[in-house]
């Protein structure tokens, strides 16, 4: 089913939670919310659960008008980034829970909670209390808890940002696998954005309250369209367009006609090629080592740019480099 | 950027959406909320507003300020007050200090014996307040054993008498307040201090004593209202220092003053409502509550500090054990102090009625705490779920009650159900009459305690359960009850033993078919059988601990049923 949400308004008394939300999600979608702290995120999500009244726009699942259903009659499943089993069940219990409640036979939950437990990877702790696993055996109990129900839609805020980066990376894509697996349209809150690159489908890039862009991962990275979510996402050189057409003219060619000032160009380390060469323009200012590659802070022109080079015998710092840049390398964004 | 603009017109209206509710949530909520908000209307309220409305009528039946004018012309009255204003802040500030040394030791430092160190804390709760007063007059009245023995001539009637009596009374319900808010922090802050490098110094000062903070305040709060507002205490060994609660007895009950009478009540109203209002603004100041995975505190061993701290509680101790002990050493003694020998003649109760009185008291506090705490734990149910105003209100309704001393409350339902021309009538004279009047009494300190509560279910959990499918029902059985059973069981042993131990309002309700237990008490010492009154004392103390038994029974169970298999 399909998830529709379109000029979505919710204050807090004075303060604009979310200010104009839309934003679809199709039936297998894996939709990461991404932004900084504060932005919405939670909030968004939580009226998408039912869990928060919202003041104007449109909610819809297919062809149902979600504004007024209550939470626990949208059937969706929901993961929190704090624990939130009930401590005085067993792991199965948990799993069960949300069948027990729909009274189900309990034939039929024990057997969708061995099922559920097997794709967890956790049937040796059925039996055990919450307060017996960890981090991370919590998490996955209550995602497959969420899934017990089959839900229409999956949420997840911030599921794995207090588990320690291994687990985290493991994971994700275990959720990534699952929702596969299963095709439940899923909608993940986090401020990881290489948690939301490798993850979703569709990124939906956030700020204050506002959608600042929705798009793949790609998109996302190689053609934002505002300059927050160029600098959020990636490292970027976020150059003015007057800057611009004196120093790589050839790249001025796709600034947008009209007022030049409000728009800055945004060139990823890696669109600039560095050479070593004694009568280059530019001088390395600092080196990282990063492995694979080096990342160079380059200062060019009157800028200081920030570069990478592939392998090794990358220039050292105060030595003298040229630079040069793909010419349709870069996205034109809103300042 | 952030500046939010203004929103299109067409959906900026705040009518909103709404999820519905299902209807039978709907219906929950509802009896949650206005069950307990009748009765505390028509038990509360009502009775209270004929008190305010009393205090305007004169004797002569003229509407006005008349009563108000007399009282504030009376000297003794203006003395009663400074009194009583003076009295309870010392044993407040005296009972925070000690309430807190105390709840550290407990709850923070390994010293041994904390099990008896709490049994002697439990002491006063066993008895009606003039327990206190009683076991001082033995130990130090004119025929107390330390003037018999010692040829010394103590005055212990009096402001001095009063305030040890108030602290052995009021020390160990600030110790149950702090002790719960050293309970809830949680460990992972000390030991992010003690990576950083901070000494225990800086520990206790920087963690502990800011998040005790609002104990603390609740404790004085508590205490205060207590002390300013206790009757037997002040009865028995206040002599000729004259308080404000006493001060209302004499107007009603010596003069049937019920005007005046009512005045003095509505003044006592004041200091409560001042600390009331402090309380709250200091409480939206506390910092992060319990978070919903906290792990406890482990308490630690540190010589230096466990030492002395341990004898400080001892000595505390020592003292409350000494007081109740002698009253019941006395109950045994053929005529204290000057004939000590055993005997069992003072458990002949001369008094008409024999021990009836404890199984009336037994009888209406089953009722009080039956009832109470089913409209507590809905009254905290319902207050968590309504909007923020709303809210506030239920919260300052149901907390007003500790602000009412019980000789108030009485008057109050002298005036309201003591009528012949209303069915309320009909409840005069009954035992449901006393078990409502002694369960509002203490409405404010169990519903604290049931919010507390309350706030320690994960909010995650709640929600969690609705997104599962879980009505309003579920959200009760499985998210909110297991982590409340353990107070629901405290709140109902507190209003138990409460009840079982009142003596100022049901002082006034009492008839000669249904007479509590205290009123016994407080009968045989005005007649002068101060050790029949130390034997029915005694009797009830033996009733309370039982239950109090019962009480640490049912919480090991439930605590290790908790544990998990
Ligand atoms: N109940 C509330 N009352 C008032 N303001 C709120 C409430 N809940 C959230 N806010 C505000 O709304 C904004 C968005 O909050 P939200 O929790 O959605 O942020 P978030 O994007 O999830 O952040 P984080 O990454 O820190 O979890 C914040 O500025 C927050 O202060
Ligand atoms: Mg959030």
């Amino acid at each position: 089913m399909h998830l529709s949400i379109k000029n979505l308004y919710k204050t807090f008394d004075d303060f604009v939670a979310l200010d104009r939300i839309t934003l679809d999600v199709g039936p297998r979608d894996f939709v990461c919310l991404l932004g900084p702290s504060g932005c919405g995120k939670t909030t968004l999500l939580r009226i998408i659960a039912g869990l928060l009244p919202f003041d104007g726009g449109m909610l819809t699942l297919g062809e149902k008008d979600l504004a007024t259903l209550p939470a626990k009659e949208r059937g969706f499943g929901i993961v929190f980034q704090s624990y939130s089993l009930f401590p005085n069940m067993t792991v199965a219990e948990n799993v069960g829970y949300g069948l027990r409640v729909r009274k189900e036979p309990a034939a039929r939950i024990a057997a969708r909670v061995a099922e559920l437990l097997e794709l967890i990877k956790l049937p040796h702790l059925a039996e055990r209390y919450p307060h017996q696993l960890s981090g991370g055996q919590q998490q996955r109990v209550a995602i497959a808890r969420a899934l017990a129900v089959d839900p229409s839609l999956l949420l997840l805020d911030e599921p794995l940002s207090a588990l320690d980066a291994r687990v985290r990376v493991a994971m994700r894509s275990e959720i990534r696998q699952v929702q596969r697996r299963l095709g439940i349209p899923t909608i993940m809150v986090t401020h990881d954005q290489e948690e939301a690159l490798t993850l979703a489908d569709k990124v939906v890039c956030m700020n204050h309250g506002r959608i600042e862009q929705i798009g793949t991962p790609q998109e996302i990275y190689a053609r934002p369209r505002t300059r927050f979510v160029a600098d959020f996402v990636g490292i970027s050189n976020l150059l003015p367009a007057d800057w611009v057409r004196d120093v790589l003219p050839e790249l001025a060619g796709q600034c947008p006609e009209g007022d030049t000032k409000a728009r800055e160009l945004c060139l990823r380390p890696e669109d600039i090629k560095v050479t070593a060469d004694g009568a280059g323009e530019g001088r390395v200012t600092e080196v990282n080592f990063l492995g694979n590659l080096t990342r160079l802070n380059v200062q060019w022109k009157g800028r200081e740019l920030v570069a990478e080079y592939n392998g090794f015998g990358a220039p050292e710092v105060g030595e003298s480099v040229s630079l040069s840049v793909t010419p349709s390398a870069g996205a034109w964004v809103r300042a | 950027m952030s500046t939010a603009m203004a929103p299109a017109a067409g959906f900026a209206g705040k009518s909103g959406h709404k999820p519905k509710m299902a209807s039978a949530d709907r219906l929950l909520l509802a009896v949650s909320l206005v069950v307990p908000v009748l009765g505390l209307s028509l038990f509360f309220l009502y009775p209270l507003g004929l008190v305010a409305w009393r205090s305007l009528v004169g004797l002569d039946g003229s509407i006005g300020l008349g009563n108000y004018a007399s009282v504030l012309a009376s000297p003794g009255i203006r003395t009663a007050t400074i009194n009583s204003l003076w009295i309870s802040a010392l044993t407040t500030a005296v009972c925070v200090v000690l309430g807190f040394i105390l709840a550290y030791a407990l709850q923070r430092s390994s010293i041994s014996g904390k099990g008896l160190v709490r049994a002697s804390l439990a002491l006063p709760l066993l008895a009606p307040s003039l327990v206190q007063a009683l076991g001082l007059i033995f130990l130090l009245g004119r025929n107390g054993v330390v003037s018999q023995w010692t040829g010394w001539t103590i005055d212990i009637y009096g402001p001095v008498g009063l305030l040890i009596a108030n602290v052995l009374y009021g020390l160990p319900q600030a110790v149950l307040i702090i002790e719960a808010s050293l309970r809830h922090s949680d460990a992972r802050y000390y030991d992010a201090a003690e990576v950083m490098g901070a000494s225990h110094w800086q520990q206790f000062r920087d963690i502990t004593l800011p998040n005790a903070k609002f104990g603390m305040l609740s404790a004085g709060f508590v205490v205060f209202t207590v002390t300013i507002t206790d009757f037997g205490n002040a009865a028995v060994i206040g002599g000729d220092y004259r308080v404000l609660a006493t001060e209302i007895y004499r107007q009603v009950v010596g003069q049937m003053n019920f005007g005046m009478g009512a005045v003095v009540g509505i003044l006592l109203l004041i200091p409560t409502l001042v600390a009331v209002y402090i309380q709250r603004v200091a409480s939206q100041r506390q910092f992060g509550g319990g978070s919903e995975s906290a792990i406890p505190v482990q308490p630690s061993w540190l010589p230096a500090r466990d030492l002395p701290l341990g004898m400080a509680v001892f000595a505390i101790s020592l003292c409350m054990i000494v007081v109740v002990a002698t009253v019941v050493l006395a109950s045994f003694m053929f005529l204290w102090p000057y004939r000590m020998e055993f005997t069992l003649r003072n458990y002949v109760i001369t008094l008409s009625g024999g021990y009836t009185p404890l199984w009336t008291s037994l009888l209406i506090s089953l009722m009080a705490a039956g009832f109470g705490v089913v409209l507590l734990f809905l009254m905290a149910f319902a207050q968590k779920r309504l909007p923020p105003a709303l809210a506030r209100l239920l919260y300052f309704g149901a907390i007003l009650p500790v602000g009412v001393p019980g000789l108030v409350l009485g008057l109050a339902y002298v005036l309201a159900f003591n009528v012949s021309d209303s069915v309320l009538g009909l409840l005069y004279g009954t035992t449901v009459i006393i078990a409502l009047c002694n369960f509002y009494h203490y409405h404010s300190q169990g519903f604290l305690t049931m919010v507390t509560g309350m706030r320690s279910v994960p909010p995650a959990l709640e929600e969690s359960v609705t997104c599962l499918g879980g009505g309003l029902r579920c959200v009760l059985r499985d998210a909110i009850l297991p982590f409340l059973t353990a107070t629901t069981v405290s709140v109902f042993f507190f209003l138990f033993m409460r009840s079982m131990v009142t003596l100022s309002a049901v002082i006034f309700l009492f008839t000669p078919q249904v007479m509590p237990a205290s009123v016994t008490v407080m009968r045989l010492d005005e007649a002068g059988f101060t050790l029949q009154a130390a034997a029915f004392s005694t009797c009830i103390m033996i009733t309370v601990a039982l239950a109090m038994l019962l009480m640490r029974v049912a919480m090991t169970y439930l605590g290790r049923k908790k544990a998990g298999a």
